[in-house]
């Protein structure tokens, strides 16, 4: 342990203690030369690839601004907390920053279901929190005055593309969808089956747990169902059994793995190992570009030069990396916006006002006042075990919030 | 469904079924040998055959020795290094108080060191596999299909489970093993060295979770959290009677078997919960498991 | 736990109750919220394990019985905090009944794998049962009613989170010096000769599965008073396992110890969020250490009769 770690559990001490007050004014977290933020997410355990770097991500673009003379003469401070993507954890972080860091607002959040645990202290709170890259609809949708989160591409806008993609592009009429049996399943399926519905295709879909060992049972069923097209919406790991298990058996339709699946390409086919198992796969993306393209090169530079000692550990920067740009910018842009003198309304209402281009996302981030789920777009690749080909076109969800 | 696809179902799912079940099984009989002669729980199994894929990962991408070389390499590596846990810790740990529920808490602790330390060297999230020894390709049993990876990992499960059963039964260490495991005292009183004899179930249990993380990484895909499958390691020797060696193969190939058909037959929503209602049907009508014998009333 | 270590313990309380919430952040106010409640898990989980001598690996499971029901009782029916917390603890009680009868025949190894293949089955419940627990989107809780007013922060939860607590740690303290709390260390000790004595080990073991079982679902209710969401992700085996560590290093057998490991283990596992990287190596290092070298647990030495 370094002693820098020491002193952080010192100070912990010292909070829990109560020794360390709230900070007291009249708008928390400001002061003429500072505007503090806090930042929360995964920064151990089994979710930390989720939310490490793309904390790291954030902070990066905030340490750019900052170098760049700040917001209205304020620099950005981030305080940063491990939330472990537990719910518990995530609202111990939330508390600790809205009231013993005193923050100004929050930007925070990796995992969809967790996150939703905070939705009723933020919202009574009144802080401002806008999520990294958690596409956390649960707290979306409905909207809530001073939420925004699905800044890499919100969960129902993912299933209601897919299918359009495997309708419009591969002119499937019956569609085998396997997705997994959480949160996130259950929301990019609500927006699959819309879709399928709009389209007039029928949807097989199949729900497993992320933990699932053997992935004969939904493979031999979606071959059975006689489908034309197969979608995997699931994490990297089944995504990968299930691609594998599916040459095992023969099914010989496209294939299509949904965003957020695929780690790290090189690996995912290295790990199925067979080529033949690549001869009709397409994949999701919701970046503006390839991973490691020219458009996306300058967060991929910045990353090395503010971490050159991550950058040197294997697999990092991790694939998600650049999702917490995007969510960075808007809070920049919204703060920018809300003038000399912030207050958090005027952010809340410049941030219902969002409209612009990341470059980073293949979409514009768009937020108003009823629509609080800013990436919708995302684009495809026929992937051949070696090389990604773009498909053209663009295959937009249809789904839209309706009320309860 | 018509009776065409029934009989699909029925032949891909047991003959998946049996592959994946062997897996189950082998790391079953860890956990049994382990508990049968030192009376613990070992909730570190699935971490000592993670740790067992990633030390041969490394080995092999890191350091650059071939498979054939890595593996048995790091097999030793893992046996050894149980062995030493139980003489630092476990002894220690038993002569201070001896009751189970600490030992096993001990193995919780040593999980969490692992996984925590293979997470550190920031190769714990990205699913990866190491070179499979096996060739591509697939043979065709009735309707199902099994690929060459399938066959190996069975043929070599079921080899290392002979292998095994035989020193158990017929060599002078296996049956001093299963002496502790009978009543420790007496067997202390015919001679036999009961440290000894323990650190020799853990260095074995160590071991064969080696072999187990050779055969089944390819196939599993390895992260820090790839001991997870354990729980159904568990399920496999429950089932059987976690004191028996042929129940936690059986345990095991029921677990896979039932999987699949449920997921084929009820719902794959239901794959991770048949084998908890397995547990649950087969202890309320055998109390002691499938192969547990008879209640055997024992002071706690 | 002596009556000196009690009262001190009810001194304690008290005295937080009324200092906390003018005192301490809202913050620091929820880190006290939930660890009461895991003071009363790890009491519920002393009587039937320290106490009785039984393993039960399903304590999340009655846990999370505990919270819907609170939840929904309160959001369906409209029952205010009390009758909530008592009616979630009344359904965990029964199912903590019906896992004990179950269980009756077994031992050891097999009572502890059956009750947390029973534990895994609940959390498979809670999680696809959708039109009730809400499934994967997990569940709003509403906010509970304390004489017809909403409690709506942990400021306004705490006094209340205390008062139960205290009480839950007088009632166990009471149950361990009284003939029940000898019969059922007589069963743990030795069932036949508990049975000798004429106790009847049955009823013993049923009476520890349903009193461990109805705390934990009380655990539950107290949840709900200060947190406004439950996903079946927080009741899997992991919660279960934390509440095990806890009595375990605080000295199993002892009520002191339960809750002393409780609130230690608590803080432990909140401060250690400020050290990510290192954390699970150092959670898992502190295991072995303590039953390395302090087997009995930490706090076995403070209050022992």
């Amino acid at each position: 342990m370094t002693k820098h770690s020491l002193c952080r559990i010192a100070l912990a001490v010292a909070a829990l203690a109560g020794l360390a007050g709230p900070a007291r004014a009249d708008e928390p977290g400001l002061t003429p030369t500072t505007i503090r933020i806090g930042m929360f997410g995964p920064l151990s355990g089994a979710s930390m690839a989720y939310g490490f770097d793309v904390m790291n991500a954030a902070r990066m673009y905030y340490d750019k601004i900052n170098k760049e003379g700040g917001i209205h003469g304020r620099k950005i401070e981030v305080v940063q907390e491990d939330d472990r993507c537990n719910a518990n954890d995530v609202v111990a972080a939330v508390k600790k920053l809205v009231e013993q860091d005193g923050v100004f607002l929050l930007n925070g959040g990796s995992c969809s279901a967790p996150v939703v645990a905070a939705k009723d202290y933020v919202v009574r709170s009144g802080v401002p929190w806008v999520m990294l890259n958690a596409s956390g609809d649960g707290a979306l949708y409905p909207p809530q005055p001073n939420i925004y989160g699905a800044f890499s591409i919100s969960q129902r806008a993912m299933g209601g593309s897919v299918v359009e993609f495997a309708s419009k592009e591969l002119k499937a009429k019956k569609i085998a969808y396997i997705n997994h049996d959480d949160a996130y399943g259950a929301w990019n399926l609500e927006g699959a089956r819309f879709q399928a519905k709009d389209n007039g295709v029928t949807l097989v879909p199949e729900a497993v747990s992320p933990s699932i060992t053997d992935v004969t049972a939904p493979v031999l069923k979606m071959r059975a169902s006689g489908a034309d097209a197969l979608v995997i919406a699931t994490y990297a790991r089944p995504a990968q059994l299930i691609l594998k298990k599916a040459q095992e058996l023969g099914f010989n339709k496209p294939i299509v793995i949904a965003v957020n699946a695929i780690a790290n390409l090189k690996q995912l086919a290295e790990n199925v190992g067979s080529k033949d198992a690549f001869r009709n796969v397409y994949i999701e993306e919701v970046l503006a570009a390839k991973p490691g393209s020219e458009k996306l090169a300058w967060i991929y530079d910045l990353y090395k030069a503010n971490y050159p000692d991550l950058a040197g550990k294997p697999d990092h920067p991790q694939v998600y990396m650049p999702y917490g740009i995007p969510s960075a910018m808007t809070v920049v842009r919204a703060l920018q916006a809300a003038g000399p003198n912030p207050t958090r309304a005027k952010v809340i209402e410049a941030l219902d006002r969002t409209d612009f281009d990341s470059g980073v996302m293949a979409g514009p981030i768009v937020l108003t006042k009823t629509e609080h789920a800013a990436q919708k777009a995302s684009t495809y690749f026929k992937f051949d075990g070696e090389g990604l080909t773009a498909v053209p076109g663009s295959f937009a969800s249809r789904w839209t919030y309706q009320g309860q | 469904m018509n009776t065409e696809i029934v009989f699909l179902f029925l032949q891909q799912g047991i003959a998946s079924g049996l592959v994946t079940g062997s897996v189950y099984a082998l790391l079953a009989l860890a956990l049994v040998i382990v508990f049968r002669t030192t009376d613990v729980a070992n909730f570190a199994e699935g971490e000592f055959y993670m740790a067992a894929a990633y030390l041969a990962f490394f080995l092999i991408a890191l350091v650059g020795l071939p498979i054939w070389a890595a593996a048995p390499a790091m097999v030793v590596g893992i046996a050894v290094a149980a062995g030493l846990f139980q003489r630092v810790v476990l002894r220690r740990v038993a002569a201070a108080r001896g009751v189970s529920v600490n030992l096993v808490i001990a193995t919780l602790g040593l999980s969490y060191v692992l996984k925590g330390f293979v997470r550190a060297t920031g190769f714990g999230d990205t699913p990866r596999s190491f070179p499979s020894v096996v060739p591509d390709g697939s043979v065709t049993l009735g309707q199902a299909s099994l690929s060459y990876l399938d066959l190996a990992i069975l043929g070599a499960a079921l080899a290392v489970m002979a292998a095994f059963f035989a020193v158990f039964n017929l060599t002078r260490t296996g049956r001093a093993m299963r002496a502790v495991g009978m009543n420790r005292r007496a067997a202390q009183l015919v001679g036999i060295n009961l440290g000894r004899t323990e650190r020799l179930v853990w260095i074995f249990a160590g071991g064969i979770s080696a072999v187990a993380a050779i055969l089944i990484a390819p196939k599993l895909l390895m992260t820090a959290e790839m001991g997870g499958v354990v729980t159904l390691a568990f399920a496999a020797a429950i089932v059987g009677g976690f004191a028996s060696l042929p129940g936690a193969v059986v345990g095991g190939f029921i677990i896979g078997i039932a999987e699949n058909l449920v997921g084929l037959f009820v719902s794959t929503r239901a794959i991770n919960v048949a084998p908890f209602v397995i547990i649950m049907l087969v202890l309320i009508f055998k109390p002691q498991g499938l192969f547990g014998g008879r209640l055997r009333v024992r002071k706690v | 736990m002596s009556v000196r270590v009690l009262a001190a313990v009810a001194v304690l309380l008290i005295g937080l109750s009324l200092a906390l919430p003018a005192l301490a952040t809202g913050y620091v106010v929820y880190i006290g919220n939930l660890l009461l409640v895991f003071v009363v898990l790890s009491l519920g989980l002393h009587i039937v394990i320290g106490e009785a001598g039984q393993f039960s690996l399903a304590h999340a499971a009655f846990y999370g019985i505990g919270i819907y029901t609170a939840a929904l009782s309160s959001k369906v029916l409209g029952l205010p905090f009390l009758a909530a917390l008592l009616a979630g603890g009344l359904l965990a009680a029964l199912c903590g009944l019906a896992i004990g009868i179950l269980s009756l025949r077994m031992r050891d190894i097999y009572l502890a794998l059956s009750t947390f293949a029973f534990g895994e089955a609940m959390q498979w419940v809670f999680l696809n049962w959708t039109p009730v627990t809400g499934g994967p989107n997990g569940l709003a809780i509403p906010p509970a009613q304390v004489l017809g007013q909403p409690i709506l922060s942990d400021k306004a939860a705490f006094p209340i989170v205390a008062g139960v607590t205290l009480v839950v740690v007088a009632l166990v303290a009471g149950l361990h010096a009284s003939g029940l709390g000898r019969a059922f260390r007589a069963v743990r000790e030795s069932e036949v000769a508990a049975a000798a004595v004429g106790i009847d080990v049955r009823r013993t073991k049923l009476l520890a599965f349903t009193l461990s079982a109805f705390l934990a679902g009380a655990a539950g209710g107290l949840f709900t008073t200060f947190s406004t969401f439950i996903h079946p992700d927080s009741l899997g085996f992991q919660t279960t396992i934390l509440v095990l560590t806890m009595i375990v290093v605080g000295g199993v057998g002892s009520v002191t110890g339960a809750l002393g490991g409780a609130i230690v283990f608590g803080l432990v596992s909140e401060l250690l969020r400020q050290v990510p990287s290192y954390q699970e190596m150092i959670y898992g290092g502190i295991l072995i250490l303590v039953m390395m070298y302090a087997p009995r647990g930490v706090f076995t030495l403070v209050g022992r009769r």
